[in-house]
């Protein structure tokens, strides 16, 4: 008979009392639930005990912060009567005293909304676009119209070209200056045929490789007053290195290799690159001392190669007293140095009266100061240092075909776009990239809260904990 | 629980939820730059959510435990569980920003990934599963019953292998002989291969263990066996069947509910931290 598996025979298998057995599964399951939370406690308890807060910190401090990881104090400040203890303005203010915005701004931002840190060791400087679009995207003052653009949101949607550029104004400087010719091949050089490039003339105030045409020996006459950088805007307010920007051309680096200021065949020295009273005090003091030297020739015999048609036949030779020879060598020269030797690069003024007084028959012109800009744009700030992966041409692409000096050859906003913008691999955009918000030069000292040893025993502890960090 | 047709009103739901707090966090996503999310009011109503939720989904239990509260039905709380117990991580995404931020939080959103995970995972399981052990184990029992089963399923075959050899039967000329001689093959199969391998419940490999490796050996052993004690082979063979499928369902058990070892006790700490760093952050 085979073997039959009816409901009666199944049920007689089952033990009634099966449910009182142990059961490993849920038992299991019951001690796993409970060690889960309590190893979860633990873990809490053991950072407590060891004073050590970071467990529950919101992620890693800025590098400029890290000594506080184990400090949470010294932002986080207890309110009296308060459950809370979120970070302050006054927390920060106790050692970052920064200076307000603009003074017409109609809000304060706190310190805490720009600069959020628990992020990791980043820059606190390196804010997100809407900590200043916040403002800028409607731009309203306390004291009437805006200066600036009013709807700003991003430097690559709604920023507008540069204001240099924008105005359509022409270059502001007075030095002769055609790039076009500057840059043809086969100039005349010192020493033979040159090519000049552009750091033979431009380049910042650090570099101190020598010069290819130049005595390295700036005319401290000229480079300071040169710049004309916005009257009345604080300088610190973008201040940068000493390779960010390009020092003003001067003669002495640039130009007096190929320009010389020699003023008369008997003298092989040439005048100084300075101001009209000391050239003229220079040349006669030269004019003196040869004639002084060189009496014979007082006594000036006639060329005719000099005589004029329809003039009187001059005498064969004539006798000059010193102080005449002097004069009228002296007049000779500087006419030659102002009509032909200073104007090729300089704006001369002679002054009307100053010509017609009877006393005074050669007058000194007034060189027009050469108003070099420095600075294209005082608000914000660049740096040339960074960007020397890329030839000058590349951006300043109008270079090698202008032949105006009132051609401003400064980039425009698209060429600083093409790298510059919001792809994954672009260079950053945001407005902290070229704009600073606190005027570093309106910081106070503000005196140390801290003691040395609390920081760092909080260090020796970051240290311990972080071993790959490179704290 | 089948996830069906019956879930549907859950799944349009969770949907709706999921799509307005995606467009609500494309609104007032704030840039890594600009700190963290969970600060802001859109994120911390994030937070808020994406804990009651889990609070929610955690409250199943205790349902389970008190089946006669009236607090509605219990299939509508698996549901919850099922739904809003899901929806939780992308909200508690959203309240984070995508960013893990301090330790007490990145362990957070890792017991929150490792809990939905592992219960995405037990509903897959327990969607299709029963299916596969009503087809494959069609004489399951009372998995805790199995030990107590399978002792009784090796004495009846003890029994079988003993009668057969007490039996008689006539040979050809109507001679009464004793089968016991012509059963010692049976016994030699019994003691060699079918009782280790009812003893060892948990056995996967092995003739015995595989369907048509043990059909083939039993009909081996008829071959050397008397047709009287065919029938007896027979019995042995159903109760190897038997046992074989309750070891399948022994593993398809396992399998319906082994990642509860994993869901629950983490679910139980991710609501304890949980709770804990909902406090620390008021306070900071």
């Amino acid at each position: 008979m085979p073997r039959t598996r009816t409901t009666k025979k199944l049920a007689q298998r089952i033990d009634l009392n099966y449910f009182q057995k142990p059961r490993p599964f849920r038992r299991w399951r019951f001690w796993l639930s409970v060690t889960a939370p309590v190893a979860a406690m633990v873990w809490l308890g053991w950072h407590g005990l060891r004073g050590d807060p970071r467990v529950y910190s919101a992620g890693q401090l800025s590098r400029a912060h890290a000594v506080f990881a184990n400090k949470c104090s010294a932002c986080h400040v207890m309110r009296a009567g308060l459950f809370t203890e979120k970070t302050s303005d006054s927390a920060c203010l106790a050692c970052h005293d920064g200076a307000i915005h603009h003074a017409s701004q109609t809000f304060t931002p706190s310190c805490g909304s720009c600069h959020a840190d628990h992020r990791g060791a980043i820059r606190l400087a390196e804010v997100s676009e809407e900590s200043c679009t916040q403002c800028h995207a409607n731009l309203e003052t306390r004291d009437g119209p805006a200066h600036y653009f009013t709807h700003i949101r991003s430097f690559n949607g709604d920023h507008p070209e540069f204001a240099v550029l924008r105005s359509g104004q022409p270059e502001r400087g007075t030095i002769k200056v055609n790039h076009y010719l500057h840059l043809q091949p086969n100039l005349t050089g010192p020493n033979g045929r040159v090519q000049l490039v552009c750091a033979d003339c431009h380049r910042p105030a650090a570099d101190a490789q020598p010069w290819r045409f130049g005595s390295g020996i700036a005319s401290a006459a000229i480079a300071p007053a040169a710049s004309n950088e916005s009257a009345g805007r604080p300088p610190s307010f973008t201040q940068a290195s000493p390779a960010a920007y390009m020092a003003p051309a001067t003669y002495a680096q640039t130009c007096s290799g190929c320009h010389l200021l020699t003023f008369d065949k008997r003298f092989s020295e040439q005048v100084p690159h300075d101001t009209p009273q000391k050239i003229h005090t220079f040349v006669v003091a030269k004019f003196q001392a040869y004639i002084a030297a060189h009496p014979s020739e007082l006594r000036e015999l006639r060329n005719p190669g000099r005589d004029l048609p329809e003039k009187p036949v001059p005498a064969d030779y004539r006798v000059l007293t010193p102080t005449q020879w002097v004069a009228e060598h002296t007049a000779q020269a500087e006419d030659l140095l102002w009509r032909k030797t200073c104007k090729q690069c300089h704006t001369l003024n002679f002054s009307p009266e100053a010509a017609s007084a009877p006393n005074n028959p050669a007058p000194l012109p007034a060189i027009a100061p050469s108003n070099f800009t420095t600075r294209y744009m005082p608000d914000a700030k660049f740096d040339h240092s960074q960007h020397r992966l890329v030839s000058c041409e590349s951006c300043h692409v109008a270079t090698r075909t202008s032949q105006q000096t009132a051609d401003i050859l400064l980039p425009g906003i698209a060429t600083c776009r093409a790298c510059h913008n919001t792809g994954t691999q672009a260079a950053e955009s945001r407005c902290f990239e070229c704009h600073t918000y606190h005027d570093p030069g309106q910081r106070k000292f503000a005196p140390g809260q801290f003691a040395l040893p609390d920081l760092l025993q909080s260090m020796t502890l970051n240290r311990t904990e972080t071993p790959a960090d490179g704290l | 629980m089948r996830i069906d047709s019956t879930h549907r009103a859950w799944l349009v739901a969770s949907a709706v939820i999921l799509g307005v707090s995606a467009v609500l966090y494309a609104i007032y996503r704030v840039p890594a730059s600009a700190g963290s999310m969970g600060g802001t009011a859109m994120g911390l109503a994030f937070g808020i959510l994406g804990f009651a939720f889990m609070i929610f989904a955690g409250l199943l239990g205790a349902r389970k435990k008190v089946p006669v509260w009236r607090v509605g039905r219990a299939q509508m709380w698996m549901r919850g569980h099922l739904w809003l117990g899901l929806l939780s991580l992308p909200l508690i995404l959203f309240h984070a920003g995508f960013h893990s931020g301090g330790p007490l939080t990145a362990v957070l959103m890792w017991l929150l990934v490792i809990v939905v995970v592992s219960g995405l995972f037990g509903a897959i399981l327990q969607h299709y599963l029963p299916t596969v052990m009503t087809r494959e184990a069609p004489l399951e029992t009372i998995y805790e019953e199995m030990e107590h089963v399978n002792a009784q399923l090796r004495q009846e075959a003890a029994e079988l292998v003993e009668g057969a050899g007490a039996r008689t039967a006539e040979d050809e000329e109507g001679v009464t002989i004793a089968v016991e001689e012509q059963a010692a093959p049976l016994q030699r199969f019994f003691a060699e291969e079918l009782r280790p391998y009812l003893e060892n419940s948990a056995a996967r490999r092995g003739p015995l263990a595989d369907a048509s490796l043990a059909e083939r050996s039993f009909a081996q052993l008829k071959r050397l066996l008397p047709p009287e004690l065919h029938d007896t082979v027979d019995d042995l063979e159903d109760i190897c069947e038997e046992h074989r499928q309750l070891a399948r369902q022994a593993r398809l058990h396992r399998w319906l509910h082994g990642w509860l070892l994993v869901h629950i006790p983490l679910s139980l700490a991710l609501l304890l931290l949980g709770a804990v760093h909902a406090a620390i952050a008021l306070r900071y």
